[in-house]
């Protein structure tokens, strides 16, 4: 019972891992590139948080940062729903 | 007409980079091109033992850059395909022996007495791999389904670019069944993180080591589904650019019995 509720964990964690390798590719090229790391993105999406906070009201957890590839460039892509517009 | 230099690259090692060349090589000699492929691996020279031409080794191409002999006594002529020709790396040397000079020489006296120049570059992005570029007019950058080989592709991919080549890539050892499981990467997923043009896309295959056992090539095998992928890659390369890219497939065991019962494999 309980290899059997460990195999199908592990074996959860194998499938769509390719997932996880495509989006640690993507953040890793990044990374290699601007020759930054995981802590400078997170103070940078710390600091976005902050000010566009200043005007609206945002969903913290709806927050997504990805990858967007072209030709020629790649670009950092902050997306976050608003909830609602602050009263100043 | 002057022939055309192609450098197989990767960056990462292990990816089959020599397999590529030897195949790619073969097929276009196949085509009724007259081919030479190089190893440009001073001093961990593999081409010719997956060639099966080990033993026919008199000079190499340390040898030819540095004046000790011609291009026409290094190139050993492969038996079993026709206008097919290796010349070897020197296993001796220090890789470091060959200037970029010197490799540039060489390189158009090649263009004159060949179709095809195939370049088969070492790993790193070194001195070898600065030689194996210098005088490349296409490369073809090799990479397989995994974190590190994509990533070390990329950055292959930035220098290419920054000597004004823009290379195509191959993604080798592609297992569709897992690939169908989520548990390895598509070529899509590939292409749509380094975004580049494909030159093709090979699947796993038993046949790449039972040849390389034998020191066959893989092209005249006709089960193998490497080399017939090997050979389409060859096919457009040579200017059948219309050749569609094959997406290896898996296909189920009760598939394969239905399609056979309908005659929809050949």
């Amino acid at each position: 019972m309980l290899s059997k509720l460990l195999k199908r964990f592990t074996s959860q964690n194998k499938k769509n891992s390719k997932n996880d390798a495509k989006r640690r590719l993507q953040f890793a090229l990044v990374y290699d590139k601007l020759e930054i790391n995981d802590s400078t993105l997170k103070d940078l999406q710390n600091d976005i948080i902050q000010v566009i906070s200043r005007y609206f009201e945002i969903d913290r957890d709806a927050l997504s940062l990805e990858i967007q590839r072209d030709d020629d460039a790649s670009a950092l892509v902050f997306n976050t729903p608003i909830l609602n517009m602050k009263r100043k | 007409m002057e022939g055309k230099i192609i450098v197989i690259t990767s960056g990462k090692g292990g990816v089959g980079k020599t397999t590529a060349t030897s195949s790619i090589g073969a097929a276009l000699a196949m085509q009724g091109k007259r081919v030479a492929v190089i190893d440009m691996d001073i001093g961990l020279r593999n081409l010719d033992v997956i060639m099966g031409l080990e033993n026919r080794i008199v000079f190499n191409i340390v040898d030819v850059v540095n004046n000790r002999c011609k291009i026409s006594q290094a190139a050993i002529k492969d038996r079993r395909i026709d206008n097919l020709f290796l010349i070897p790396a020197s296993q001796s040397d220090n890789k470091d022996v060959l200037t970029t000079k010197g490799v540039q020489r060489v390189a158009k006296e090649l263009k004159k007495e060949f179709d095809y120049i195939i370049m088969d570059s070492p790993a790193g992005i070194e001195r070898g791999f600065e030689n194996s570029v210098v005088s490349a007019d296409e490369a073809i950058v090799v990479c397989t389904p995994d974190v590190s080989a994509v990533r070390d592709a990329d950055r292959v991919i930035g220098l290419l670019y920054s000597k004004s080549i823009k290379p195509k890539l191959l993604v080798n050892r592609i297992e569709p069944a897992r690939v169908a499981r989520g548990e390895m990467l598509s070529h899509e997923d590939v292409l749509e993180v380094l975004s580049i043009e494909l030159a093709g896309l090979v699947p796993m295959d038993e046949y790449v080591l039972t040849s390389s056992n034998m020191g066959l090539p893989l092209v005249l095998q006709k089960e193998s589904k490497a080399g017939q992928a090997f050979i389409r890659i060859a096919k457009r390369l040579n200017g059948e650019t219309d050749l569609p890219i094959e997406v290896p497939t898996h296909k189920t065991r009760m598939w394969n019995t239905i399609s056979k019962k309908f005659g929809f494999t050949k």
